[in-house]
């Protein structure tokens, strides 16, 4: 009997062992390593754990409910061979440590020519990280992070370091560090992909010519941070809503020669902000209903915007910190549409005002002296204030088109309905309230008599 | 409930009510048609932003009238008389008469901005914690301004006076206010910035858009200067409630103490 006791202990000491959480493991892992290259491994719809090597080529494919699950102590796939494709499945668990000496993913790529697609990044640091990894395709997958609340305890969605020539499409980031942060990676391309809710939709830092196209930034701190970055073309994007009180479209920090084209900047803090840049070219961009359209600071020069439309902006554009050099609002006889707020008269209807528009502003003082004037641009107050140092003269130029475009919005006057509205109002409101109280007297009256 | 039956009534014969809510009703629709070309995802965050900025012109003004008028229509139609003779004193009388006046004119507004909810079920994808956000920012402005609308009522002794009084109220929330602290914003430092966010934070309108703003998540504090952080020095739903309180209070206080029981025409 004692012999039998003795024997369950041991049985039931195994059980609390788990053991079945690295046999799993290793059975990915053994599966991986037995398989030939480019073979096709199928994954069932259960949950694998990780972590995992990929060291030959080969392809994974996981079904709806495929997990591969990693031990928070590393990246949860790392990729080591060569066109290795990895679709269809969830990666979640890397290591969340901030000081060992690697930053971990959840897939982290150190080769070439690998796709990874329709995969679900879920609790990880850095969601999908190429590192020194060329010609690599990422797209349709779905990186979540923690959340606003988390920015500093958590990595970037995608991590591109050191890594050209890769393709980023159709991914959808949402609630970690920096959506997309590029490090010293140079003619990567990105489309359409959509991030919303983190710092920095975009990071560029050291990366030369990259191509940025469709994609969508939304409630971001910035929503594109263009750093010591030289020749990117950003085209087609939409920047809208990143609305907190130091946000923006789309800064561009000692950024140079870059090609900003065809562009929605949409209820940003700021639509564009620009520091220590040159030679950047902005084309065809809508910068509309921002807080401040463009704040260029005087250390940028030579830029140059053209056949913009920047209207409906609290202020269209301003300039701090004095005048930067040969910056010139159009080209080749082709200025910008400021919308209503410069009424234009174009009498060869040539499309072009006749006579140049030259904005004034007092405001680029307070915003440059005192960082909480950005808490009033939403009040009515500003415009007054704007007024009324302009009869003190303390205005300044913000900027001079001298080929205004004429405006083809057509859309109504919102405050010439509001005031009709309000003064109909308020004359039916009180003629309402007479002709009841007059109606009650007269019953007064009636029963009186 | 005799005033809530009593004000109801009052207000469906009057052409205010209506006035208001149609109005209100119009621009919600139409800022529902201007957003259809917005994202289905995110549009719906656009759409109450914009909503809240075309609403917030019209919200105070006529809250202020409605508050104020109705209480006059008591001085004018001798009512009040009436009423406070039945040993009901005038504070006892203000009291019933804000709650009425509150769930005639708020309750109205919730029924209407539900059946708004159902028309962006077809256009967005909906977010409800932010839509109660949405409409308690809503309400909590037309709160304060009805009772601000009740003092003036109260105190005003023409239709004129109460014109007067209460577009200048609308005018010093909407403009003068802000104003003023813009005058005083360079001389603003870490010493005094707290001083400078309460007397940013009275403002009504302010209060409100920083808690529907922040409250939505559109507007974040992220990355705060140490100024930033000691003017937001306690949270944006505090803000609102200190404001409410205060305004609740010296509007009912202003109302009390400067009453005046005889309209004149």
């Amino acid at each position: 009997m004692k012999k039998i006791s003795l024997l369950l202990v041991v049985f039931s000491l195994l059980f609390l062992i788990k053991p079945e959480k690295n046999m799993a493991a290793e059975n990915l892992q053994a599966k991986i390593d037995s398989m030939k290259a480019g073979a096709v491994l199928k994954l069932e719809n259960k949950t694998y754990q990780g972590n995992i090597v990929i060291n030959k080529p080969l392809t994974l494919v996981g079904q709806k409910h495929t997990v591969i699950k990693g031990d928070s102590t590393g990246n949860v796939i790392s990729v080591k061979a060569p066109q290795v494709t990895l679709s269809h499945f969830t990666v979640e668990g890397s290591s969340m440590n901030r000081n060992s000496a690697e930053e971990y993913a959840a897939v982290k790529v150190y080769t070439n020519h690998n796709v990874i697609e329709h995969i679900r990044v879920r609790d990880s640091f850095h969601g999908i990280y190429l590192s020194k990894a060329f010609h690599n395709t990422v797209r349709y997958c779905n990186i979540k992070g923690l959340g606003k609340g988390e920015i500093a305890a958590q990595g970037n969605g995608l991590h591109i370091w050191y890594a050209e020539d890769n393709l980023l499409s159709h991914n959808t980031i949402e609630g970690t560090r920096d959506g997309m942060f590029f490090d010293y990676a140079n003619h990567n391309q990105s489309y359409d992909n959509h991030i919303s809710n983190t710092r920095y939709g975009l990071h560029y830092m050291y990366s030369d010519g990259n191509m940025f196209k469709g994609n969508t930034f939304t409630m971001n701190e910035g929503g594109a941070a263009v750093m010591n970055s030289n020749h990117l073309t950003l085209k087609d994007n939409q920047f809208i809503i990143n609305y907190g009180n130091q946000s923006f479209g789309l800064l561009l920090l000692q950024a140079n020669d870059n090609r900003i084209e065809d562009n929605t900047f949409y209820m940003n803090q700021r639509g564009l902000y620009i520091d220590q840049a040159t030679r950047n070219f902005f084309k065809n961009n809508r910068i509309v209903q921002n807080q401040i359209g463009i704040e260029l600071w005087a250390s940028s020069n030579d830029e140059i915007f053209t056949l913009n439309r920047i209207s409906e902006n609290t202020i269209p554009a301003v300039t701090i910190g004095g005048k930067g050099e040969r910056n010139v609002w159009s080209k080749k006889g082709f200025g910008n549409d400021w919308g209503r707020s410069f009424p234009l008269t174009d009498l060869n209807q040539d499309g072009i005002g006749d006579f140049p528009i030259t904005y004034y502003s007092s405001l680029h003082q307070l915003m440059e002296d005192q960082e909480l004037t950005t808490l009033f641009l939403k009040s009515p107050a500003i415009k007054i204030y704007e007024k009324i140092n302009a009869t003190l003269n303390e205005n300044e130029v913000m900027f001079r088109d001298s080929h205004p475009l004429v405006s083809k919005n057509n859309s109504h006057h919102v405050v010439v309905w509001i005031v009709i509205g309000l003064a109909a109002a308020v004359l039916i409101f009180i003629k309402g309230r007479r002709k009841y109280a007059l109606h009650l007297e007269g019953m007064e009256g009636k029963h009186k008599g | 409930m005799h005033y809530i039956w009593k004000e109801w009534k009052e207000n469906i014969r009057g052409k205010g009510l209506w006035l208001s809510l149609s109005i209100i009703g119009l621009i919600s629709v139409s800022i529902l048609f201007r957003s259809t070309a917005l994202s289905f995802d995110k549009g719906f965050y656009i759409l109450l932003i914009n909503l809240f900025d075309a609403i917030i012109y019209f919200i105070p003004i006529l809250c202020l009238f409605i508050g104020a008028f109705s209480i006059f229509q008591e001085k004018e139609q001798k009512t009040l008389i009436m009423l406070l003779t039945k040993k009901d004193s005038f504070a006892s009388f203000l009291l019933r008469k804000s709650l009425a006046l509150y769930a005639v004119v708020l309750v109205p507004l919730l029924v209407w901005f539900f059946i708004y909810l159902l028309l962006l079920k077809f256009q967005f994808q909906l977010d409800l914690k932010s839509y109660v956000i949405f409409l308690l920012s809503i309400m909590s402005m037309a709160l304060v301004f009805m009772q601000m609308g009740t003092a003036i009522g109260s105190f005003s002794r023409s239709r004129m006076q109460i014109i007067g009084s209460a577009i200048f109220v609308w005018f010093y929330f909407f403009f003068l206010h802000d104003f003023i602290l813009l005058s005083f914003l360079p001389k603003v430092s870490y010493e005094s910035v707290k001083l400078f966010s309460i007397c940013y934070f009275l403002n009504p309108l302010a209060a409100v858009r920083m808690f529907l703003e922040t409250g939505i998540g559109v507007y974040s504090f992220g990355h705060m200067s140490r100024l930033l952080q000691a003017f937001m020095w306690t949270k944006p739903v505090f803000f609102l409630l200190g404001n409410l309180v205060v305004w609740l209070a010296a509007s009912i206080g202003i109302a009390i103490a400067f009453n005046r029981k005889e309209g004149v025409e």
